[in-house]
């Protein structure tokens, strides 16, 4: 399936960056996430819990990223298997400054979907993902408003990771809050969120 | 000869324990100590096996065994051919390639079996089978029928350097002559995709084998228990007699319980016989997406020769048949399509070609209609449209080239599916044709009502469409018909129910023999412990090849009983009859004797019988016929298209059926409701959407819609009666008939309901969805 689609953010392409960069802000935008280690340079393993419709269940998969040209574009590749069938994609990610603090992202890519998440999910993919996106873009353009008016006021945005969390926690149980604290472990899971979005995007616009 | 019993609208015998939860299926076998499998299958559609770790499943509580590939050793085999190539015909390339047990090495289609984990409880079975860790190496997935036979191509076999399966040319006469005296050519391409056979019960399987008395049991929801007893003695060097394969009530066969040799048919009894305890496993809804054999894809290019009257003059075509990716049933599918796009007429010139190609895809064998309906949908497509370019009545034109009766037996000189010279026994197209104008009320509804409803902006269509069915065919069945004592009749036979009345139709030709009522006879099908001699249920074949059996043992008994109550009553033969049970002599109602009574007497305690004499009021008789009983039949309706949703509703649904002599015209009917049924989902909602990747995207019955109570029309039945005859009864096969001329009717219906739209349809099934898209496309060229 190749697909395409785009979102505005109220910011410039080095805010938006560092927000997909920011792991508290993705695991508030995306729950699910267990578990997830570096295998590699730009290489990661990855557990989540993944539920579309009646199809539910843990998630493994390795993500790489590749051709990053900070803060312009990247590359990303995800490979996923588990209980709900296994999913296979890469995704181009370009963000393209528009003038006036508003950054164009744009994505596309190819993904394969099987097992029970294209057997039995197929139907409902289109769905959930729209509303998970919405959800997750709604948080999105939260965080960077709020960091943009932080910034102005020239206040910390400190208290802003806090709140993340106890969203993230409110959100989903089975996030994993520990490990977030480390911050090359922030990082990747940033990454991996932002992966998860991409594919989610593509998936629902097929 | 005018029957008592026989051709009346008997209530079905089986139907208060169905009705009350009363009959066993498999899923109700309950056995001490019973454990339960269940089975890890691949999700991708083509992947090497690299490694298989069972340890932490192994480990979960409840989890007596988990098996690989690996330890099946020698037991380890792929199943048997099951139908292979008509020895007859020549240059036929046949590459077999048959489903296995578990995958060894390589995955050819999603749902094949890695492992399989029996536990105490499906439960926990199902839990472990998550706790197996196995190590994929995805590889490029071939699903296109074309593209599979291009250069290059992935392969599903590695040791084929080819996807080809299977090719064949059958000539009739000489096409290219009779093309060139032709004064229209028309020249198509058809689409047909796949669909699912959706049985209400899934497959299961209970296996238990019995160490002290070393004898294996296996209840199977199959449509063919001999030959499934056969193979499983084959497979795990038992005698035929140590192994008793049961088919009890089975909840819908429609082809794909065939005698396949799934592969947990023969992984459940060899574990059994591992483990000495009885394993059981009923299949999952989505595990039947995957595993259980499909049908109908195929791809035409077709080509008719016509004269400018609208004679037929030859019809060429190439078949492109899907097989998935294994081939056990061979080639019957695409010899029925090749046999069936002659129709009901008469087609001198015949030249078709068919390739059989290996996908990434579910296997397909036979589902009811088994690749009749795709020829008959192509031979009435390409009348439909020939009729549009010489401006001919779309009836005219079959009129037109119907084989005339006194052809009859109309030898078509190809081979067809059971290998026997293709001849149309019997038939009598247009007075059938006639009576379906005329119930659908036709010259009406085309100069008054359509008409008068168009102006009122109502897309109205209406569509008939013949068809003929090749049916019971052999090799041979047989039953055994015996008096009990009490009077009572006891008879069995070797066909498996799926839902087709046996214990009904053939009660019936017995009490017509016997004198008896149908609710004396006890009939047993599909138990090999009670008749070990027969193929199955399929083929629309139970009526005409068992029934024929059945008939000729009942009738043998009624000799035996005729006989000895001769001797007893001392009363020639001729001045007897049989009635309520009892043997009289015409005149003298009270010189008689029970049926009971004279059973007792020919099973002497004590003396001596006259040598050759054979115990008991028994016999066991077998029929296989020559060649298979034609029937044919019309179907017509009149629907009504909503042109912005594209939702149909039918205004009338007709069929005229003729199926020679009827058992019970009720039962008839039941199969040609079920039949429609099954027409309408191939037509307009049933298709499996597999992706590039061979994922299939409607696993389940919310995506792959079948037809409910509410888009069954009302369905007026009228029998006609062409006798078979090459067949004591007249009977000829009618379980396929209802489902083979939908989708070609639905094309014509929906054409003329949209003949503003110049609509050409020229593919199946069709959907509310799709037809859109055909409109649309219609309407914007670009």
């Amino acid at each position: 399936m190749k697909v395409t689609g785009e979102h505005i953010f109220k910011g410039t392409p080095k805010q938006v960056w560092d927000l997909f960069r920011d792991t508290d802000v993705m695991a508030a935008a995306l729950p699910g996430t267990k578990n997830m280690e570096a295998v590699g340079e730009n290489e990661y393993e990855a557990v989540m819990n993944v539920r579309v419709g009646p199809v539910a269940g843990e998630f493994s998969g390795t993500l790489v990223l590749s051709n990053e040209d900070y803060p312009k574009s990247y590359t990303l590749t995800v490979e996923g298997r588990g209980k709900p069938g296994f999913l296979k994609g890469t995704g181009d990610i370009n963000l393209i400054y528009q003038g006036e603090n508003s950054t164009l992202m744009e994505y596309g890519g190819d993904v394969q979907i099987g097992g029970k998440l294209a057997g039995v999910g197929q139907r409902l993919i289109d769905t959930v993902s729209k509303s998970i996106i919405s959800q997750a873009f709604d948080t999105l353009d939260e965080v960077l408003a709020e960091r943009t008016a932080a910034e102005e006021e020239g206040r910390e945005a400190e208290y802003r990771k806090a709140s993340e969390k106890d969203y993230a926690a409110a959100v989903a149980k089975d996030i994993v809050g520990g490990f977030l604290s480390a911050p090359w472990m922030k990082w990747l899971l940033g990454v991996f969120i932002v992966l998860i979005i991409v594919l989610i995007l593509i998936i629902s616009l097929t | 000869m005018t029957y008592k019993v026989i051709g009346k609208r008997v209530k079905r015998v089986e139907d208060p324990r169905l009705l009350t939860g009363q009959a066993l299926f498999v899923g109700d076998v309950t056995l001490p100590d019973m454990l339960h499998a269940a089975f890890l299958r691949s999700d991708y559609a083509h992947a090497k096996l690299i490694s298989i770790d069972v340890n932490l499943a192994l480990e979960v509580s409840g989890v007596v065994a988990v098996y690989t590939a690996a330890d099946m050793g020698d037991a380890w085999e792929p199943g048997p051919p099951l139908v292979s190539p008509p020895p007859t015909l020549e240059n036929v390339v046949f590459n077999s390639r048959r489903q296995v047990p578990l995958v060894k090495d390589k995955v050819k289609h999603a749902g094949e079996i890695i492992a399989v984990v029996v536990a105490e409880s499906r439960y926990i079975a199902e839990d472990a089978v998550e706790e197996i860790l196995v190590e994929f190496e995805p590889l490029p997935v071939v699903v296109d029928l074309e593209k599979c036979l291009e250069p290059g191509s992935v392969l599903v076999h590695d040791d084929l350097d080819t996807n080809l399966a299977a090719h064949l040319v059958q000539n009739k006469g000489d096409y290219e002559s009779a093309r060139k005296g032709a004064d229209l050519i028309i020249n198509r391409r058809f689409q047909l995709d796949r669909g699912a056979a959706v049985a209400m019960e899934n497959r299961g399987i209970v296996a238990d084998w019995n160490e002290k008395n070393q004898h294996l049991t296996v209840w199977d929801a199959t449509q063919s228990p001999i030959p499934i007893r056969n193979g499983l003695a084959a497979r795990l060097g038992l005698t035929q007699r140590q192994v008793r394969v049961i088919a009890p009530f089975v909840g819908g066969g429609f082809g794909p319980k065939i005698m396949m040799f799934y592969a947990e048919e023969m992984v459940l009894p060899w574990i059994t016989m591992k483990l000495g305890v009885p394993i059981k496993w009923i299949e999952d809804r989505r595990e039947n997406f995957y595993a259980t054999t499909q049908e109908r894809e195929q791809i035409h290019e077709v080509e008719m020769a016509l004269s400018k009257e609208g004679h037929i003059l030859g019809i060429k075509q190439t078949i492109i048949h899907d097989t998935g990716a294994f081939n056990p049933y061979g080639l019957t599918t695409p010899l029925n399509t090749q046999s069936h796009s002659m129709g009901a007429y008469d087609v001198q010139n015949y030249s078709s070609e068919v390739i059989v190609v290996f996908t990434n895809k579910t296997i397909v064998t036979p589902v009811r209609g088994a690749g009749r309906p795709q020829g008959i949908y192509i031979v009435e497509r390409l009348l439909d449209i020939a009729a549009r370019e010489l401006e001919l009545d779309l009836m005219e034109i079959r009129r037109l080239n119907f084989i005339p009766p006194d052809a009859f037996p109309y030898e078509h000189k190809i081979i067809d599916q059971a290998f026997v010279p293709l001849i149309l026994d019997s038939g009598n197209y247009e007075p059938a044709f006639d009576k379906a104008l005329e119930m659908l009320g036709y010259e009406d509804f085309i100069k008054k009502e359509q008409p008068r409803l168009r102006a009122e902006g109502k897309h109205v269509g209406i569509g008939i469409v013949p068809f003929i069915e090749t049916t019971g065919v052999g090799p041979y069945e047989g039953a055994r018909v015996s008096v009990e004592p009490s009077g009572k009749i006891s008879a069995a036979t070797g066909v498996g129910t799926q839902g087709q009345s046996h214990m009904t139709s053939f009660a019936q030709i017995i009490a017509e023999h016997l004198g008896v009522q149908v609710t004396d006879v006890n009939l047993v099908t599909g138990d090999t412990a009670e008749f070990q001699w027969g193929t199955g249920t399929f083929a629309s074949r139970g009526a005409v090849v068992a029934g024929n059996a059945v008939n000729a043992a009942a009738s043998d008994v009624r000799q035996k009983v005729l006989k000895l109550a001769s001797k007893i009553l001392e009363t020639p033969e001729k001045e007897l009859e049989l009635e309520d049970g009892m043997v009289r002599v015409v005149d003298i109602p009270d010189q008689s004797i029970s049926l009971g009574e004279l059973a007792l007497l020919a099973n002497p305690l004590r003396g001596a019988v006259e040598p050759g004499t054979e115990p008991g009021l028994e016999s066991t008789k077998y029929f296989g016929p020559a060649f298979g009983a034609t029937a044919f039949g019309v179907h017509g309706m009149i629907l009504e298209v909503d042109p912005e949703t594209m939702m149909i509703k039918i205004r009338k649904y007709i069929t005229v059926e003729d199926c020679g002599t009827m058992i019970n015209p009720l039962v008839v009917e039941g199969q040609i409701h079920g039949g429609v049924s099954m027409g309408i989902g191939n037509a307009y909602y049933e298709k499996l959407h597999y992706d590039e990747n061979g994922q299939l995207l409607n696993a389940n019955l919310a995506d792959y819609l079948i037809p409910g109570s509410t888009e069954m029309p009302h369905i007026d039945v009228h029998h006609a009666n062409t006798p078979a005859p090459n067949n004591e009864l007249g009977t000829k096969g009618v379980g396929e008939a209802g489902a083979i001329p939908v989708p070609a009717l639905f094309a014509q219906a929906l054409e003329n309901a949209l003949h503003d739209y110049e609509l050409e349809i020229l593919e199946t099934p069709l959907s509310p969805n799709r037809l859109y898209e055909l409109l649309h496309k219609q309407e914007d060229p670009s």
